[in-house]
């Protein structure tokens, strides 16, 4: 056939295309040649001459499917009429809309396909603007205003005369569906198919829409399928609350939860299941929150985890649902926390305390892992539980938090030789790093880690180097570099010396020198060691030390330059071979003693005044306390109770012991332990100043110049790391680098400061 | 000696007339700081023996450098001052702060 325009008589080729449209919408067979024949007469209608008789053809079309779908509606009076509560009638309705809907939509696509040339080459696309689309609009569409695809227009014809004739109806019936799956749950399939078809009519039928197409959906049937759920919920809620315990009302609502959501799948538009959801909880969850909480204390308490993980399940979708529990929780941790290592007693305090908190918080953090799911809300109130436990001043019912002391302690009888081997120790001391990092002073425990460590290490007591190694790097990395900067230093030092002595000793051997002692020597270097006051105690050295010392000066001053050494002889100890009659001896000692015992190889009695004098120790309290050490273990004897210059001290020729190697354990530098934590904590104060003051040289530099109050956020956020410091103690340093120059007030403002190069 | 012989007896003891008493082993510990004759910079306030303020500020993110950043140096003049705080110093005056004298540098630590 020809595709030319030509002369058509309207009526004559729409009767013929109306059989076939009749036979579309129903379902019915068409032929081949008649679909292909009727296809030709869309085009020759829309291409006609001497004019396009499209809009005929649209007109006439529409009027068509409006009868159709009319007629089908009328077919729904008996059932409009005789709606009942019987089960029957209702399915009936459903399920001959459904059939309905699903032959009417079908058919529609087809129509569409036969009139896809005046979909395509005629129906200008023209907005639809969203006012005139509106369900609840009514009224017809005239064609002058609008046209629209055909399959879209059978939609559109379908919505108008079908949904808003017997959409109430439908929805009521659809809830009664619902409803009756809740309760019975003995939907058939059909009958589970027709629900979900006639809701799903509601969107489809505005499917084409870009805008609003849920609109309608929403609108007639979400609604109200909310409405009627959230009364559900509320009633299913006061029946459990009546017999329920938490724990069942919990398990209950999870349940709930899920066949929720398996029917909001079953039924409803996906755009309705995060709603169906909301409601659900709103009514069960969230209006009943305080009965979830009200047992808390005794899942925790019980460690009743599977209440807890359910509880966590429910509140965590609820705003703010999980703030009451873990504020719960972090008030359990602290309360928990501090009667752990509330009123320690015992020589190992440091050790319980460590332990006992690490305890704690292994507890929690597993529980947090296994029924939280490491919410990190959770963990952050792990944190502030530990952190307020550790920090507080009362942990032992003294002023000063001890906990900077304690750790440092815990971590030194670590480091001590002792039975454990490497890898427990190193398994405690990486786990003690959880508790570390909750110490707000880390300064003071550095403090205290640092004096502790240089014991060991003079006195070689440490278990091993490698371990002193790792520990340092543990603390540099929990706080960085500047925080280990010294304690690398002594570590360094002791390695070096090593490398000295062996050094030293080639030098001597290199010079045929023999000393016939075995001289082992550690030199620090000043500042890195935190070795208190009395560095120096004024000696005349006995001449068997003499020479030790100076070749080693003379060998230390060709290896460096502009360097001077300082004997720490109450550091330093040694072994004394004592030759008697009967036995010799083997005996450890420090110098002083040493020196002392010296004396007597060239006379037996000495008074006291005499010894003091010989060996020039002025400072009498280091005197009585290494003589006294001699006369405890029966070296020396004495003729007066205490001692005084005049007293008489004799070498005791009848010593015996029965072992022949033994050890004077002098009172090696008694300060008390008191005395040393005053000390620390003062020395703690002088080392924040010095911090301080670098620090806002640092800033300063790089700034410029800073208002006051910039300056202070800066170096609080600075010094975080390692301290909280005061402010007073801040402006006392920013004054102090003005008296020195590093840093002046502007002269335009007061609270300004600005940087001297 | 002689009165030791006296009060030992010393023919139990088969060795010749031994001490009594033989030191055999020493473990000492000494302290290393620059030798100067005041252990404070003047320049900058700080003991000799750390770094100068300027350089503890700088060394913050060092990773372990070596302390020879901050020497010490010593003037002609027995004086002695960080070596950067006395480069600062004498490009304004180039006068011991603490003397007087001419600044001339007698050597640096190592
Ligand atoms: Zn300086
Ligand atoms: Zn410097
Ligand atoms: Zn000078």
């Amino acid at each position: 056939m020809s595709l030319k325009p030509r002369r058509i008589l309207f009526d004559e080729v729409w009767g013929c295309l109306k059989t076939t449209v009749e036979k579309v919408i129903t379902l019915r067979a068409v032929k081949k040649d008649k679909w292909n024949d009727s296809f030709n007469d869309v085009y020759s209608i829309c291409v006609a001459y001497p004019e396009p008789l499209a809009d005929r053809l649209y007109t006439e079309t529409k009027l068509f499917l409006e009868n159709h779908v009319k007629s089908q509606l009328d077919d729904f009076g008996v059932y409009m009429m005789e709606v009942n509560d019987t089960d029957n009638s209702q399915n009936q309705l459903l399920h001959k809309y459904y059939s309905a809907w699903k032959n009417y939509s079908e058919g529609l696509g087809f129509l569409n396909s036969l009139y896809s040339y005046l979909n395509q080459q005629h129906i200008k696309k023209q907005k639809v603007s969203e006012a005139e689309i509106l369900y609840g609009n009514g009224g017809h569409l005239s064609v002058a205003q609008e046209q629209m695809e055909i399959g879209e227009l059978g939609l559109d014809i379908w919505r108008i005369f079908m949904i808003q004739n017997l959409g109430d109806i439908l929805v009521k019936q659809i809830l009664q569906g619902i409803e009756r799956d809740r309760v019975e749950s003995n939907l058939s399939s059909k009958d589970i198919e027709t629900l979900n078809g006639v809701i799903h009519s509601f969107v489809m039928v505005q499917d084409y829409k870009k805008k609003g197409n849920l609109k309608l959906y929403e609108n007639m049937f979400e609604g109200k399928m909310l409405e009627a759920s959230g009364e559900y919920f509320k009633s299913q809620a006061s029946k459990l609350l009546q017999t329920c315990s938490v724990s069942q009302y919990m398990q209950e609502v999870i349940r709930i939860l899920d066949e929720e959501n398996i029917r909001a799948h079953k039924f409803m538009h996906i755009s309705s299941i995060q709603k169906l959801k909301k409601e659900c909880e709103d009514r069960m969850i969230t209006d009943h929150k305080y009965f979830l909480y009200s047992e808390c204390k005794d899942m925790v308490s019980n460690d009743k985890r599977d209440d807890l993980k359910n509880l966590y399940t429910l509140l965590k979708p609820i705003v703010d649902g999980l703030k009451e529990l873990i504020q719960f929780l972090l008030e359990q941790i602290k309360n928990e926390g501090t009667e752990s290592v509330m009123n320690l007693k015992g020589e190992n305090i440091h050790i319980q305390f460590v332990e006992n908190m690490l305890q704690v918080h292994q507890k929690y953090e597993n529980l947090i892992s296994e029924t939280f799911k490491n919410d990190p809300l959770f963990l952050s109130a792990l944190d502030k539980a530990c952190a307020s436990v550790i920090n507080s001043k009362l942990c032992d019912g003294k002023t000063a938090c001890r906990s900077a002391e304690l750790v440092a302690k815990y971590h030194d009888s670590l480091l001590k030789k002792s039975k454990s081997t490497e890898s427990e120790i190193e398994t405690k001391l990486t786990k003690s790093i959880t508790i570390f990092k909750y110490i707000e002073d880390k300064d003071v425990y550095q403090k205290f880690y640092s004096r502790m460590l240089a014991k060991r290490l003079i006195h070689d007591q440490s278990v091993n180097m490698e371990l002193e190694e790792v520990m340092i790097n543990k603390l540099k990395q929990a706080c960085g570099y500047e925080f280990t900067n010294k304690l690398h230093r002594m570590y360094t030092d002791v390695g070096i010396s090593m490398d000295l002595n062996n050094k030293f000793n080639q030098h001597l051997k290199n010079q045929n020198n023999e000393l016939h002692i075995n001289l082992s020597i550690k030199i620090l270097q000043a500042g890195a060691w935190p070795l208190g006051p009395q560095t120096a105690i004024p000696f005349a050295v006995p001449q068997e030390f003499e020479k030790p010392i100076r070749d080693f000066e003379t060998f230390y001053n060709l290896k460096f330059s502009g360097r001077k050494l300082s004997w720490l002889h109450h550091l330093c100890h040694g072994e004394l071979k004592v030759s008697l009659a009967k036995k010799s001896y083997l005996i450890t000692m420090q110098t002083y003693q040493m020196a002392m015992l010296l004396l007597f190889e060239n006379c037996d009695t000495l008074s006291c005044k005499d010894i003091k004098d010989v060996l020039q120790l002025n400072n009498n309290e280091n005197f009585q306390k290494h003589l006294q050490s001699l006369i405890d273990s029966k070296l020396l004897t004495v003729d007066t109770e205490k001692i005084e210059e005049s007293s008489i001290v004799s070498f005791n020729l009848d010593f015996s012991n029965k072992r022949t190697k033994f050890k004077i354990t002098a009172s090696l530098q008694k300060e008390s332990p008191q005395q040393e934590v005053e000390q620390t904590h003062t020395q703690v104060d002088e080392d924040r100043k010095l911090y301080l003051q670098a620090a806002i040289v640092r800033i300063m530099k790089s700034r410029k110049v800073l208002k006051h109050n910039a300056l202070i956020q800066e170096i609080l956020s600075q010094s975080k790391v390692s301290f909280a410091p005061s402010i007073p103690m801040i402006k006392k340093c920013i004054e102090s680098l003005i008296d020195k120059q590093y840093i002046e007030r502007t002269a335009n403002s007061s609270d300004e400061y600005s940087y001297v190069a | 000696m002689s009165e030791d012989n006296d009060k030992t007896s010393y023919d139990s003891d088969s060795s010749k007339p031994d001490k009594m008493f033989t030191l055999k082993k020493w473990n000492s510990v000494a302290m290393w700081s620059w030798d100067v004759e005041c252990e404070i910079c003047a320049i900058c306030r700080v003991q000799v023996m750390d770094a100068c303020l300027r350089c503890q500020a700088e060394s913050k993110k060092d990773i372990q450098s070596k302390d020879g950043a901050c020497v010490v140096v010593w003037g002609e003049c027995n004086h002695s001052f960080h070596h950067c705080c006395m480069s600062l110093w004498v490009k304004q005056n180039n006068r011991c702060p603490l003397c007087q004298q001419e600044w001339s540098i007698q050597r640096l630590s190592s």
